[in-house]
């Protein structure tokens, strides 16, 4: 039962200030996540994994001493193969709302590190779901679970909304699927509200640099500037439906914030090809490009100059390749009021500038985010 | 004598990852290396001492049997060094689970493989002065001196040490245990105390912060330059004998000594800026841990050149240098009680 008092708190005033746990802090998600939370009002408490690698750029703007007075976002060390560690964490914290966002989450990768990643992305969703119910939290807490598109991988309809049957096409997304699964069962077996967000490619000037669309906007900046000579690409004609990570974050908080926990889909409804990212990112740049040759032999030519800026390496295509990905989000739509807001082209547009400006050097590395304050 | 051999170093993203890819890139090897995630590690320690692009690197998550098989597979490697797997002690109470997979199942993993691919190679794991805990009073610890690990992260050393023993008596396989005792260098990350207490009193001097928390400052160990110590590594691996070693400089000093040479190196008095936090002792703790190096000196020709006020001087240089070519700080972490 939920605690009307509390909850009736919750929903007028701010007199009780909601605490958040966001595993996987360090992502492009948990980034963006963080800063809408803090704005928000929230205490955010972030997990990140032990690396010999310094990996905290993303959030780095955010972080204070804690020592100091009025700090609201904290990081931990957390490992979501480790339950003793989580339950530890959850029981000092104990969130008001946990968002799975920690992962890896990397296709290619989880053809070279299968059992690892069934191991992180899907027994660790389910010792979280265990680490709420050990701590009897069942009640109070409310789980949101990053589930992806890449569930659907060889499509059985287009476009692929909620009711659309999976067919995953990698260890990640096989991984993900009973991460999926697994937090329906706990919802239904325990009356948790435990909730999936099915989200289609998001993307920002923070993504990873190996993911596709930041590839291509870093390969733009750096070639503008002379220090890279070619982009190399796998399948140009794969489409995707890219939205704006910004505009998803806030679907996951919506996500939570409804009386009943559900499984919604988050995308743009469109679809776009490698092809048309290349030309927009270049476009943007100056460039224009004209294509010619076919199959691997496909280059993507300079007009101007007749040099090669793009060709294909099949090194990056997929053992197995995914479907036209292109997401329904009508019930996101409906029942949270969600949409998104920022539009393809503007998307490209702020991923190039802010490469651009990263190599210009009035941006670090990393830091080169056109962050909104947290305040 | 080296030219054409072949490496593979798992976990060549850490500190002594890096130094041995730097030592062995050097020496004519073909070196290969692992992180969990090729993809998202930033490398940061092969680009600071600019070995990024003389190494192949590999995405390895020891936890996962394929991915030890497969990059042994590919590689092929004469030699393999085993530096990976959660490396605090600190940090160990707090992610026991994690830190005793990585350590045990990832080294059996790596066993496992190279018995699975009947594989002729030599191999050397990384073991701890953690598997002795408390060294005996006035007498620097050997090969031979009894394990009580007092963390999650010594019981899991102690574990692959035994494992790899194992493995050699029962199935004739070329492995060995470098028992390493402190070694440091400006590449570890903030989290241990060594660097914690550099940066700590670099920020003090610069004006940017007036005090530094610590926890037990009474503990006594044996700290040695980590550059020098991954030549033992490869020294052990060319030895003609498959044996264990205790590499250390056999030098006892207080972390308190360490503190007031830190400070002194940028002409502070620690007393004036050091603050006790018990929140930051550890649940147990080691009081006191020297190693005795005389095996390695007699049938490896190793020894340590560099003490611990050495030491302490080399990291205070590395900061100064680091801070006044400006290059980025790693975000301040908080470090694991």
């Amino acid at each position: 039962m939920r605690d009307p008092f509390r909850a009736a708190l919750r929903q007028g005033f701010d007199a009780v200030p909601k605490v958040a746990l966001i595993t996987g802090v360090t992502g492009q998600d948990g980034a963006y996540l963080s800063e809408l939370l803090l704005a928000k009002g929230y205490t955010v408490h972030g997990l990140k994994r032990r690396s010999s690698s310094f990996n905290t750029g993303r959030v780095e703007h955010l972080y204070r001493d804690p020592h100091e007075e009025g700090v609201r976002f904290f990081m931990h060390y957390g490992d979501l193969t480790d339950s003793t560690n989580l339950i530890r964490l959850m029981q000092q914290i104990r969130p008001d709302e946990i968002y799975n966002l920690a992962a890896q989450s990397h296709v290619q990768v989880s053809f070279e590190t299968p059992e690892y990643t069934a191991n992180a992305d899907g027994i660790g969703t389910l010792r979280l779901l265990e680490a709420i119910r050990i701590l009897g939290m069942e009640k109070t807490a409310r789980f949101y679970q990053a589930s992806t598109s890449e569930l659907y991988g060889k499509v059985q309809e287009t476009p692929q909304k909620e009711t659309t049957p999976f067919y995953p096409r990698s260890p990640y997304a096989a991984a993900k699927l009973y991460a999926y699964w697994i937090t329906v069962n706990y919802r239904e077996a325990y009356g948790m509200h435990a909730s999936n967000g099915i989200l289609f490619n998001h993307e920002s000037p923070i993504r990873g640099e190996t993911f596709v669309t930041r590839k291509i906007t870093r390969a733009v900046a750096s070639i503008r500037a002379g220090i890279q000579d070619c982009l190399y690409l796998g399948n140009l004609d794969a489409k995707r439906d890219w939205g704006h990570a910004r505009d998803y974050v806030e679907g996951m908080w919506r996500i939570l914030q409804q009386d009943t926990p559900d499984d919604y889909v988050l995308a743009t409804g469109e679809t776009h090809t490698v092809r048309s990212f290349v030309e927009l990112a270049f476009g943007h740049a100056g460039y224009s490009i004209e294509w010619s040759g076919q199959g691997v032999d496909e280059v993507g030519i300079d007009r101007a100059t007749g040099h090669s800026l793009v060709r294909i390496d099949p090194a990056y295509f997929r053992p197995t390749e995914v479907d036209l990905l292109l997401g329904d989000p009508t019930k996101a739509r409906t029942v949270l009021g969600w949409s998104h807001t920022t539009p393809f082209r503007d998307l490209v547009r702020e991923m190039v500038d802010a490469d651009m400006a990263a190599i210009a050097g009035t941006a670090i590395a990393g830091a080169a985010v056109p962050a909104e304050p947290a305040e | 004598m080296s030219r054409g051999r072949t490496a593979l170093i798992f976990g060549i993203g850490g500190q002594d990852g890096a130094w041995l890819a730097d030592l062995l890139v050097r020496r004519g090897y073909a070196v290969h290396g692992t992180s969990r995630d090729r993809e998202a590690s930033s490398f940061a320690n092969l680009r600071r001492l600019g070995v990024i692009d003389r190494v192949r690197l590999h995405s390895v998550a020891l936890g996962d049997f394929r991915s030890v098989a497969q990059a042994l597979k590919e590689v092929r490697p004469d030699e393999i060094y085993n530096l990976a797997g959660q490396s605090s002690v600190g940090l160990s109470f707090e992610q026991p689970v994690e830190t005793l997979d990585s350590i045990v199942h990832g080294t059996v993993n790596i066993l496992e493989a190279i018995r699975f691919l009947k594989l002729d190679t030599r191999f050397y794991n990384a073991s701890s002065s953690e598997c002795f805990g408390n060294t005996a009073q006035g007498r620097p610890a050997a090969e031979d001196h009894p394990f009580h690990p007092r963390s999650p992260y010594g019981v899991g050393k102690a574990a692959a040490y035994w494992a790899v023993a194992n493995y050699r008596e029962s199935y004739g396989l070329f492995a060995c245990s470098g028992i390493l005792f402190n070694h440091e260098s400006p590449l570890r990350p903030a989290r241990y105390v060594t660097q914690k207490i550099v940066r700590g009193a670099a920020d003090i001097a610069a004006g940017q912060a007036d005090r530094l928390r610590l926890g037990e400052l009474s503990v006594a160990r044996d700290w040695g330059w980590a550059p020098e110590y991954v030549d033992a590594m490869r020294r052990m691996l060319g030895h003609d004998r498959p044996e264990d070693f205790v590499i250390a400089t056999g030098a006892l000093h207080t972390l308190e000594e360490f503190v007031r040479l830190a400070f002194e190196g940028f002409g502070l008095d620690w007393r004036e800026h050091v603050e006790i936090d018990p929140a930051l002792k550890r649940p147990a703790d080691i009081t006191h841990s020297v190693g005795d190096p005389g095996k390695a000196k007699r049938l490896l020709g190793w020894q340590a050149e560099t003490t611990m006020p050495g030491v302490v001087a080399k990291l205070v240089e590395a900061e100064r240098t680091r801070r006044r070519s400006g290059a980025p700080l790693e975000a301040p972490l908080p470090v694991p009680a």
